[in-house]
C-alpha cells in the first residue's frame, strides 16, 4: 500500500475492488492489525488503530471474514461460533445467538459437524455467521460471494442490507461485479496499492482509469 | 451437554475417587505402588494434554516441571526440615512462576521450534540441578529421611488425580477450552477473532505445568531418593505425549485411558519379557499409531460412537 487514503462511510455498504494483487486483502490486514504499516494511520471512530493487537481491534467492534476461509477445522460448527465470544457473555446468551445465526445460514443440520468437513460454500457461510456472533459495528467481508450458490448469495445479501439498516458499516472485497455494483453505496478502486478511483457505482463504471486497470490501456493503431 | 450429564460425570469421578480410596488395605505393597504410579501418569498425561492437546503446542520438555516439583520437595524436607505436604504447594508455585517466565518467550515459537525449545529448557533445568551444588546437592542427588510413605503418597496422588481430572473436565467443556482449540486450529484467525492468544496460551501452559510439579513432589517422597537424571528423565515427557496420543489428545478421557493402558502394558511387558520389553512396548506403539492415528477416542469419534467437539 502506498499513499493510499480513503474513508469508509459509516452505516453504509462500501466496496473495495481492484485487480489481483492490488492490495485489497492487505488493506483488510492493515485494518484488523494482522499487518502493520510502515507509516500512516488507520482511524476508527477517531481512534488510531495502528499498534493495537488484532484481538484488541476486534473488541472495538471490527470483525472480518477471510478470502480463503479460516474455519477452525477440527471444531464443530457450534464451537466455531462460540469461540469468538468473550468470557463476559453468559453461556446461555452465546448459545442462543449461535443457534440463531447457524439457522440463518442454513447449517443447523451440521451444527455438530467439524468445520473442516463442510463444503467450501458452507465454510464461507459459517465464517459469515461467525463474524456476526459478537454484533460488530464494522464488518469486513473478503469475497463473500465466492463459492456460494446464487440462492444463498441472495439470502446473504438480504442480510447484509438488514445489517446496513441496523446502522452497521460494511466493507466488501469482491470480484463479482454484480454484487459490488448493485449493493454498494460507495466503491474504492485499488491498483498496485494505490487508490485510483472512489465514488458511487455509476461513476466507477465510467471511470477511464478503472477500465484501464482492469482491461489494460487502449492501444492506438500502430503507425506506419 | 446438559446439566444432568455433567452431574452424572461428576458423580462418576467421585465414585472412582472413593473406590480408589478404599482400595489400599486390599492391595499388596507392589500393587499399591503400581496404582500410585498409574495415577501419576494419568496426572502427567492430562497436564501435557492441556497445552499440547487442547492448545496444539507439542511440548517435549514437560518433565522440567515434574523435576522442579521433586526438587522443591526434596530440598525443603531434607535441608529445611519442612513437613512434606506443604512442600507440594511450594513446588506448584515455583513451577507456575517458571511456566510464566519460560512460556512468555517460547510460546512465540510454533510447531517443531516450540517442541525443541522445550526439550532444551528441560535439559537446561537438568543441568542447573546438576551444577547448582549448594541448593540441589548436585549429581549426588538427595536422600530423603525415611518414613512410612506408602499410604500418604497414595492418598496425595489420588487427590491430585481427582483434581487434575476435574480441572481438565472443566476446561474440556467450557468456552475457555473451545478458545484454546481455536488457537490450535488457526492461531492467526483466533487472534483476529478476538482471542488474546498470548494470554490464553500462557494460562494453558501454566496450568499444564502446575500438576506435574505436584506429582513430582509426591513421587520424591514416595521413592525417597532423587537425582537429576531420574527426575529430569526425557522418557517421562515422551510417556506423557504417548499416553495422550494413544488415548486421544485434545480430549478429556483420552489421556486418562491412554495412561492406564500404556503404563499397564509397560509394566506387564517389563515383568514378562525382561529382556525384550522395550521391543514389545515399541511394537505396541507402532501398531496403535498405524491403526488409530487419532487415538482411541478419535477412533470412536470417527465411527460415530462418540460425539465430535467439546461443547454440544
Amino acid at each position: 500500500m502506498d499513499g493510499c487514503s480513503f474513508a469508509v462511510p459509516r452505516g453504509k455498504i462500501s466496496g473495495l475492488i481492484g485487480p489481483n494483487g492490488s492490495g485489497k486483502t492487505t488493506t483488510f490486514n492493515l485494518l484488523t492489525g494482522l499487518a502493520s504499516p510502515d507509516g500512516g494511520a488507520v482511524f476508527y471512530r477517531g481512534e488510531n488503530l495502528v499498534g493495537l493487537k488484532p484481538h484488541q481491534i476486534f473488541r472495538k467492534g471490527i470483525t472480518r471474514t477471510f478470502q480463503i476461509t479460516r474455519v477452525f477445522r477440527e471444531m464443530t460448527v457450534l464451537e466455531n461460533m462460540l469461540s469468538v465470544v468473550g468470557p463476559g457473555v453468559p453461556d446461555r446468551v452465546a448459545r442462543a445467538r449461535a443457534d440463531e445465526l447457524i439457522a440463518f445460514v442454513g447449517l443447523t443440520h451440521l451444527r455438530a459437524e467439524y468445520g473442516g468437513r463442510l463444503s467450501y460454500g458452507q465454510q464461507k457461510l459459517l465464517e459469515f455467521a461467525r463474524a456476526l456472533m459478537t454484533d460488530p459495528d464494522l464488518i469486513l467481508l473478503d469475497e463473500p460471494a465466492a463459492g456460494v450458490n446464487r440462492t444463498l448469495l441472495q439470502h446473504l445479501l438480504d442480510h447484509i442490507h438488514r445489517l446496513e439498516a441496523q446502522g452497521k458499516t460494511i466493507l466488501i472485497v469482491e470480484h463479482d461485479m454484480n454484487v459490488i455494483m448493485n449493493h454498494c453505496a460507495q466503491i474504492f478502486v485499488l491498483d498496485y496499492g494505490v487508490k485510483i478511483a472512489e465514488g458511487p457505482p455509476a461513476e466507477i463504471r465510467r471511470d477511464e482509469r478503472v477500465i484501464e486497470a482492469y482491461f489494460g490501456r487502449r492501444r492506438a493503431a500502430p503507425a506506419r | 451437554m446438559g446439566r444432568h450429564e455433567h452431574a452424572r460425570n461428576l458423580a462418576l469421578l467421585g465414585a472412582l475417587g472413593l473406590a480408589l480410596g478404599f482400595l489400599p488395605p486390599m492391595l499388596s505393597v507392589y500393587l499399591r505402588s503400581f496404582a500410585l504410579f498409574t495415577m501419576m501418569y494419568v496426572v502427567l498425561a492430562l497436564s501435557w494434554n492441556i497445552i499440547s492437546g487442547f492448545t496444539g503446542y507439542t511440548s517435549f520438555g514437560h518433565v522440567a516441571f515434574y523435576g522442579i516439583g521433586a526438587y522443591a520437595c526434596a530440598i525443603l524436607v531434607t535441608d529445611y526440615g519442612w513437613p512434606w505436604l506443604p512442600t507440594l504447594a511450594v513446588g506448584a508455585l515455583v513451577a507456575a512462576v517458571a511456566a510464566v517466565a519460560l512460556g512468555y518467550p517460547v510460546l512465540r515459537l510454533k510447531g517443531p521450534y516450540f517442541a525443541i525449545a522445550m526439550l532444551g529448557a528441560a535439559e537446561g533445568t537438568r543441568v542447573v540441578a546438576t551444577v547448582w551444588d549448594g541448593l540441589t546437592h548436585g549429581g549426588l542427588g538427595i536422600s530423603l529421611p525415611s518414613a512410612e510413605t506408602s499410604l500418604p503418597t497414595y492418598y496425595a496422588m489420588l487427590a491430585l488425580m481427582v483434581v487434575t481430572i476435574a480441572v481438565t473436565y472443566a476446561i474440556g467443556h467450557s468456552r475457555f477450552g473451545v478458545r484454546l482449540n481455536a488457537i490450535r486450529e488457526d492461531e492467526v484467525a483466533a487472534e483476529a477473532l478476538g482471542i488474546d492468544t498470548t494470554l490464553y496460551k500462557l494460562a494453558a501452559f501454566t496450568l499444564s505445568g502446575v500438576f506435574p510439579a505436584v506429582a513430582g513432589g509426591i513421587q520424591a517422597y514416595k521413592v525417597l531418593y532423587i537425582d537429576p537424571p531420574s527426575v529430569f528423565f526425557v522418557q517421562i515427557t515422551i510417556a506423557m505425549a504417548l499416553m495422550s496420543m494413544l488415548g486421544g489428545k485434545g480430549t478429556v478421557i483420552g489421556p486418562i485411558v491412554g495412561a492406564v493402558i500404556l503404563y499397564t502394558v509397560q509394566e506387564l511387558t517389563w515383568v514378562n519379557f525382561p529382556t525384550a520389553h522395550l521391543i514389545a512396548y515399541g511394537l505396541f506403539i507402532v501398531l496403535v499409531a498405524r491403526f488409530m492415528p487419532r487415538g482411541l477416542v478419535g477412533f470412536a469419534i470417527d465411527r460415530g460412537w462418540a460425539r465430535k467437539g467439546m461443547v454440544h
